[in-house]
């Protein structure tokens, strides 16, 4: 039976205070700092694991841009599909206006309305055929795919409005809460009605602001109109790197009249939208990491100081009857007791910090399970730091006490 | 003295050998883990034109329609950007001591000596008072001169094109076809890449390189070749109704960035007033539906409003901090500890007339060895964090271009590591610099 004698500890603890006041402080830091860098690191992996609707990794992007006005871009695209589609390897391209997953692309707002009042969607566009949504992976949910007779030529008309739409589930269901879209009007921000004819699984459209988001409005229209146009080519799986090589070099010499400006794959593009999630989440683990060591460490270091420094009084205990295990009781109850001082104000410290990230930077409210867990953990974890000097304490023979320094 | 003290300090640290390496390495990592955040911070909020800071103003106004404002997280700004007709009319003011009018569009560069394949550009058109305003630095030649109105055939390549193209050599003067027109070179800029790109945050504060400009045109060649903006470009309301090039210069799409240099607070006043009374005309002709809302917002506010720095940077700024505060605690709680431990000795030294001064002196020189060797080792960590960062992301990452260790953030972090390190060893070394002698002569 150890001897639970809580008083004497207390007092020795408080006789020396300023140092177990600043092990506890730091301890109540490490808490705080840690529940939420694991809270952060958490919603961080929620995004990056969030799908992108596309088959990135076996997908790349071509951008080509008209050398002079005088370029004809319609009959180019012809040409450079025919090609891309020839290649041994290729499942399938499509030429449209913007790159899935990347900031190249455009923007509109939607809404169910029109007139001044009407509330509008900020809305991601891609101008489309047939062969796009295959392309990319994503399937038809409602109604029906583009057909080849749907899509407008390139002309010099800017800016029109097509009678016939496909919009994204994601986008279908912000502007018609209610359910079905198919065969429901949208309007652009005037009072031409663009009719929702197909509704597409989710997928990533173009994020210029690396804010991704799943809305987006599909237009049966040849690319080309602002002097550019990319190519998507999904290849079978694991020859994406090579074709894209291959392929580049070929359109860049095959029509003088248009220049490639961009080759890249969507995996990269995938991996540049989480590019700062990922950083983020490994900083803050790094760093959670390197405050749990230093704060261990510390532990490990001031208990060890102690017992080597009171050596005397310990022995003084053996004498005058402490067991081994009351030694290491002793010291482990010690370290106890500052470990739950600086949890108690850690929890304090955390909840606060938690209330400001969801104040200042729309951080979804810290999850009580964070605290707990990070609470018993660090006990665990202070408890093992001082019970390696507990145990050197308890080696002290109790003959010390009757030596002189 | 100081030899005598910087002596027993080494004995000291000697003594306990574990406490002392945890101490440096703590602080060293605190420091390191600050060194990295802060220059990633201190490059990100960096003005790089801080000394024109006010006198160049963003010009904005809402000519947004009705239904919901432009952003909807921040519903009181206006668009950043003006259409191109209001950005025409407000750009013919001679108010301003300068002023630009600008947007990116995608150029092709061919026909230069020797050249084989035509070379893409990111081309800024522009008006001619961009390099003045800016303070662009030439190597040869210089901007454009004559009216902003005409499409002169004259075009400024970046360096880097300058380097592509014409090996390095001075090419003023030289003939080149930029979107199939011939153009001559007056001038080639030296480097110069801000960070973040102020006069641009809205195409990319931080653009990757393939979208940095490389070419500049002048302005008037956008409706000289009838081109769309390769630029941000957002359009509201009428975008259905546009036919022809011409409808769309005249539309509510808004495309065109502005910028006005305005010295004094009353050219300020008048060029604000000037922007009210147009305003106020064009709303009674039933333009402009949403309440007058015209901005000037001088550079560093321009890049706090369009939330260059990042919140993400901000947040791991302070998680640093909060490391390295644990880090100092550790460290002051060790020392404090192993100083009382020493307070017998320290007994016996004020009974032999040891001053309370001299006494902290001692202990301050041990506080000051180990804050030493701890900034110094933190600042080799933090040079190696930040050659790891762009190791790892290359110059087209933003952590990689922004994690350059400038001098100005190696005098940051040495000042931060003596000021943290004193901070944390002064408490210790007061204190048992209060010892009182007698108690711990009795027991002797």
């Amino acid at each position: 039976m150890v001897n639970l004698n809580v008083r004497p500890i207390l007092s020795a603890l408080i006789r020396n205070r300023t140092g177990a006041v600043l092990i506890a402080l730091e301890i109540a830091i490490a808490l705080a700092v840690m529940v939420n860098a694991a809270w952060i690191i958490a919603q961080r992996v929620q995004q990056i694991e969030e799908p992108s609707g596309v088959d990135a990794r076996d997908t790349f992007a071509i951008g080509l841009a008209r050398l002079s006005s005088k370029s004809d871009l319609g009959s180019a695209q012809q040409e450079d599909l025919a090609y891309l589609r020839s290649l041994p390897g290729v499942i399938s391209a499509s030429a449209t206006s913007s790159v899935p997953l990347s900031r190249y692309g455009q923007g509109t707002s939607l809404s169910a309305d029109h007139g001044p009042q009407a509330p509008m969607t900020a809305t991601r566009m891609l101008e489309a055929d047939a062969t796009t949504l295959p392309t990319l992976g994503a399937r038809i949910v409602a109604g029906r795919n583009f057909t080849a007779t749907d899509i407008r030529p390139l002309t010099t008309a800017l800016f029109q409005t097509y009678p016939e739409v496909i919009i994204t589930q994601s986008l279908a269901d912000k502007i018609f809460p209610g359910g079905n879209a198919l065969g429901k009007p949208v309007y652009a921000g005037d009072s031409t009605p663009m009719t929702v004819i197909g509704v597409t699984s989710d997928f990533i459209p173009s994020a210029p602001s690396g804010s991704p988001h799943y809305d987006a409005l599909l237009l049966p229209q040849t690319p080309g109109d602002f002097g550019f146009y990319f190519c998507l080519v999904r290849t079978r799986p694991g020859m994406t790197s090579a074709l894209l090589q291959t392929a580049r070099r070929h359109l860049a010499t095959s029509n003088l009249d248009r220049v490639v400006f961009l080759a890249q794959t969507l995996g990269y593009y995938r991996q540049q939208l989480n590019a700062e999630s990922r950083d983020v989440a490994i900083f803050l683990t790094l760093v959670t990491a390197l405050i749990l060591s230093v704060t261990c460490l510390g532990i490990f270091g001031l208990t060890t100081f102690n017992v080597s420094t009171r050596t005397k009084q310990i022995g003084t205990m053996r004498a005058v009857g402490a067991r081994k295990r009351d030694i290491v009781a002793h010291y482990l109850i010690e370290n106890a007791i500052v470990l739950i001082a600086g949890a108690l104000v850690g929890c304090a410290l955390a909840l606060g910090v938690g209330q400001w990230l969801t104040e200042q930077y729309q951080l979804p409210r810290l999850d009580p399970t964070f605290l707990a867990i990070g609470v018993i953990g660090l006990a665990v974890l202070g408890q093992l730091a001082a019970w390696h000097p507990a145990r050197r304490a308890a080696t002290v023979p109790p003959s010390v006490a009757t030596r002189t320094i | 003295m100081l030899s005598y003290y910087l002596r027993l300090a080494i004995n000291s640290l000697r003594r306990t050998p574990g406490l002392t390496a945890l101490m440096v390495g703590a602080i060293a990592l605190g420091i390191a883990a600050c060194i990295v955040t802060l220059t990633v911070y201190h490059t990100m909020s960096g003005n790089p034109i801080w000394w024109k800071n006010n006198v160049l103003y963003a010009v904005t106004m809402d000519s947004w329609s009705l239904g919901a404002p432009f952003d909807a997280l921040h519903p009181r700004l206006p668009p950043p950007e003006l259409t191109y007709k209001d950005a025409l009319y407000l750009a013919g003011s001679d108010i301003p001591k300068r002023k630009v009018i600008m947007t990116e569009l995608q150029g092709m560069l061919n026909g230069a000596p020797g050249q084989a394949m035509p070379l893409r550009v990111m081309t800024r058109t522009t008006t001619k008072d961009f390099f003045a305003m800016f303070d662009v630095p030439f190597e040869y030649g210089g901007g454009w001169r004559g009216s902003d109105t005409e499409a002169l055939p004259e075009i400024v390549l970046t360096k880097q094109v300058n380097d592509e193209l014409f090996g390095g050599a001075d090419s003023v003067g030289q003939s080149i076809l930029w979107n199939g027109h011939r153009f001559r070179v007056v001038g080639v800029l030296r480097n110069w890449q801000p960070l973040p790109r102020f006069y641009d945050v809205i195409d990319g504060a931080f653009a990757a390189p393939q979208d940095m400009d490389q070419v500049y045109v002048p302005f008037p060649w956008v409706s000289a070749l009838q081109a769309l903006p390769w630029g941000n470009m957002a359009c509201n309301g009428d975008s259905g109704s546009l036919g022809n090039y011409g409808k769309f210069l005249n539309s509510e799409c808004i495309w065109i960035q502005m910028w006005a240099e305005l010295p004094s607070a009353a050219g300020r006043q008048r060029f604000h007033a000037f922007m009210d009374a147009y305003w106020a005309a064009q709303h009674k002709l039933g333009r402009f539906p949403r309440p007058l809302n015209n901005h000037l917002t001088d550079v560093g506010q321009w890049l706090r409003v369009n939330s260059v720095v990042s919140s993400d940077s901000r947040i791991l700024l302070r998680v640093a901090f909060a490391f390295l505060a644990v880090c100092l605690i550790n460290t002051v709680g060790i020392l404090l500890t192993k100083f009382l431990r020493g307070a017998p000795i320290i007994g016996v030294r004020r009974a032999l007339g040891a001053s309370r001064r001299q006494i902290f002196m001692q202990h301050i020189v041990e506080v000051g060895m180990v804050s030493v060797a701890g900034g110094l080792l933190g600042l080799a960590l933090g040079a190696a964090g930040l050659a790891g960062v762009q190791a790892i992301y290359g110059q087209d990452n933003t952590y990689g271009m922004l994690a350059h260790f400038d001098p100005m953030g190696v005098a940051w972090a040495l000042a931060l590591a003596a000021a943290a390190t004193l901070a944390a060893g002064l408490y210790p070394a007061w204190s048992v610099g209060r010892v009182p002698p007698a108690g711990y002569l009795k027991g002797r």
